[in-house]
């Protein structure tokens, strides 16, 4: 087996190449002087922390948080009964709307975005047909509907993959106890999803929290999101002194977030099975 | 006379193309330790679930205590499980799985406190309340599920094979404690199982059940001593089976020779299977037996040999204490109480 070793070490070295070093560089910038585009000696330096006093990163910083929280919950809350209602049915009828839920994955995430706003434009396609507009570009709701649309799917499977695999002879041990189907759900299926739930949490709230294209298409500029900020911090290196080590700041602490999900994940869900 | 707790009525159970049991009838009474006894799929599970509430059945009534019981739900029914492989609830440790019925039937909280520790003690877990299931033994998860059941005070307790997955050892002791619990509790268990062993010890009536359908019906001693037909004879204990004729009341005639027994009633010459049970068996000296054959195999099984003569082309199987050499001309005798007639299958 040892042979085989060798065929993972293209990828290996491209995740070190690509995802490893890219972030050490990321940590060096936040901490540091160094200007990404002239390499140069460098100092360290702890004064970028003052972004996290300007009001328009704390704005952008609680949009994030807030709309992804929101995003999460609502997912949770359409999700859940999808993802369970999934398990009831015949195999069949399974497969056929699992794909119309994966279906949309695959079409281009941009696509999608630019169909949503087209649909919130004064004139959309829905003024043609039923005489009806929904001209929301630019406001909260707009970029709401527009990530749970997105992100949706990612509260569904991992919840449906766990319940799905729910042994069903812990619910008839639960009616066998007195347990009516309320009871049931309450005190038995519901914290034996919970792992599926976690996954579900975790894989809505981080790309919410992270998104910038959506906010920026749907929300113009009038939504201002963490992710738009890091953006534009990156973008207009060169025109303001350390703004890409600000840029940097902001990413490590998102990335805190995700690092801090990844061990909620692996605590909850010992052997993986509702991450997709 | 007994009172009839369970009654099953011309019951009809059928899984799409696959009728697992028809015209099934079978009543249960109170504080009767009842084994549903067969070969896997037998129909023996599908007839626990219908009286658990989890399958309903297709046609016919199933009567509990005088009521018909067919549409409530499992949570409606005065019955409790112990499920094949204990369906204990992961996420709860030990205690609150046993207070879950309970809790659920909202029982005040100091009282749920002091059932649970009196049957954990029951089952000998009082230790072992704060535990989590999944560091629990095999059969640390049986007591578990039987203190789940019976902490309810149900009126039947119904056990699907729980003694499956525990070792030998194990399995003999907890059929004790099983037999036991059910005389200080007086609940009416419902066991199923495939082990004819375990059905002999614990239970006061067996059913065997094949293709769903109930072949006899009787005490442990019954079915052992007078199985009604080859199946029942084959599936309890190992016998010898063979085909015979009645020559008179009292008079069989098998494997070349003429036989005394104790049966009568037969028509003359009614084709009969003839059993013997391999411990019925005695060595005589040949000169003085009716049966001369020669030792064809000797196994040792622990308590006894298991030895397989050859008489005239025949093979008989029989267990014994005392050793024999493989080739040894052999000598044996059988007594006419041990020879059991049985009328032929009708069908098959």
């Amino acid at each position: 087996m040892k042979t085989l070793r060798r065929y993972s070490f293209p990828y290996l070295i491209w995740m070190i190449l690509f995802v490893l070093v890219p972030t050490l560089f990321l940590v060096v910038l936040a901490f540091s002087d160094l200007s990404l585009y002239r390499l140069s000696a460098f100092s360290i330096r702890f004064d970028n922390f003052a972004i996290f006093q300007e009001s328009y990163i704390i704005t952008a910083l609680s949009n994030s948080l807030i709309y992804a929280f929101v995003v999460t919950i609502l997912s949770f809350l359409i999700g859940y009964p999808v993802a369970f209602y999934l398990t009831t049915l015949s195999e069949k009828t399974k497969k056929i709307l699992i794909a119309l839920l994966i279906l949309p994955l695959w079409t281009n995430m941009l696509v999608r975005i630019t169909a949503w706003e087209r649909i919130f434009s004064p004139n959309s396609i829905f003024t043609d047909i039923f005489n009806v507009s929904i001209p929301i570009l630019g406001t909260q709701a707009a970029v709401v509907i527009g990530l749970l649309a997105l992100y949706l799917p990612f509260m569904v499977f991992p919840i449906f993959s766990v319940l799905d695999k729910l042994d069903p002879k812990m619910i008839e041990a639960s009616k066998d106890l007195g347990a009516n189907d309320t009871q049931t759900f309450i005190k038995v299926i519901f914290p034996l999803s919970l792992g599926g739930v976690v996954s579900g949490f975790i894989m809505t709230f981080l790309p919410s929290l992270t998104a910038f294209a959506l906010p920026e298409t749907l929300g113009w500029r009038r939504v201002p999101m963490i992710g738009m900020e890091i953006q534009k911090k990156f973008i207009i290196e060169g025109f303001q002194a350390f703004s890409i080590n600000q840029g940097a700041l902001i990413s490590i602490l998102i990335m805190l977030f995700s690092i801090a999900s990844f061990i909620l994940i692996t605590r909850v869900d010992k052997e993986g099975e509702t991450l997709i | 006379m007994k009172k009839r707790l369970i009654v099953l009525n011309h019951v009809k159970k059928s899984f799409g193309d696959l009728t697992v049991l028809d015209d099934f009838n079978l009543y249960i009474n109170e504080n009767e330790f009842i084994t549903l006894l067969g070969p896997s799929g037998c129909g023996k599970t599908t007839c626990l679930r219908l009286i658990g509430g989890f399958e309903s059945p297709d046609e016919g009534t199933i009567e509990f205590d005088g009521k018909v019981i067919n549409d409530l739900e499992p949570n409606e029914r005065e019955i409790n499980t112990c499920f094949q492989k204990y369906a204990l609830f992961p996420h709860l440790n030990v205690y609150n799985n046993v207070a879950f019925g309970l809790k659920i039937k909202k029982v005040p909280k100091a009282e749920i406190e002091e059932r649970v520790m009196q049957t954990l003690k029951l089952v000998k877990l009082e230790d072992y309340a704060s535990r989590s299931i999944s560091t629990l033994s095999g059969g640390q998860q049986q007591r578990v599920a039987i203190a789940r059941a019976i902490i309810n005070r149900p009126k039947v307790l119904l056990l699907d094979e729980p003694l499956g997955a525990l070792d030998l050892k194990l399995r003999q002791e907890m059929q004790y404690e099983l037999k036991e619990m059910q005389r200080q509790l007086g609940i009416t268990f419902v066991y199923v199982t495939h082990d004819q062993e375990e059905a002999l010890t614990m239970s006061d009536v067996i059913v065997i059940m094949n293709e769903g359908k109930i072949l006899q019906i009787g005490s442990p001693e019954d079915i052992y001593n007078e199985p009604k037909n080859r199946f029942v004879a084959n599936f309890i204990g190992e016998s010898n089976i063979f085909e015979g004729k009645m020559i008179d009341d009292y008079w069989v005639h098998f494997c070349g020779r003429d036989f005394k027994c104790v049966d009568k009633g037969f028509e003359e010459f009614e084709e009969v299977d003839v059993v013997i049970r391999p411990e019925d068996f005695d060595f005589v000296p040949p000169s003085k037996a009716k049966i001369v054959g020669r030792v064809d195999s000797l196994i040792f099984r622990g308590v006894h040999y298991e030895i397989n003569v050859i008489v005239d082309g025949h093979e008989y199987t029989i267990h014994t204490t005392k050793y024999r050499e493989i080739g040894d001309k052999v000598g044996l005798a059988v007594e006419p109480a041990n020879i059991h007639i049985m009328k032929k299958e009708a069908s098959k």
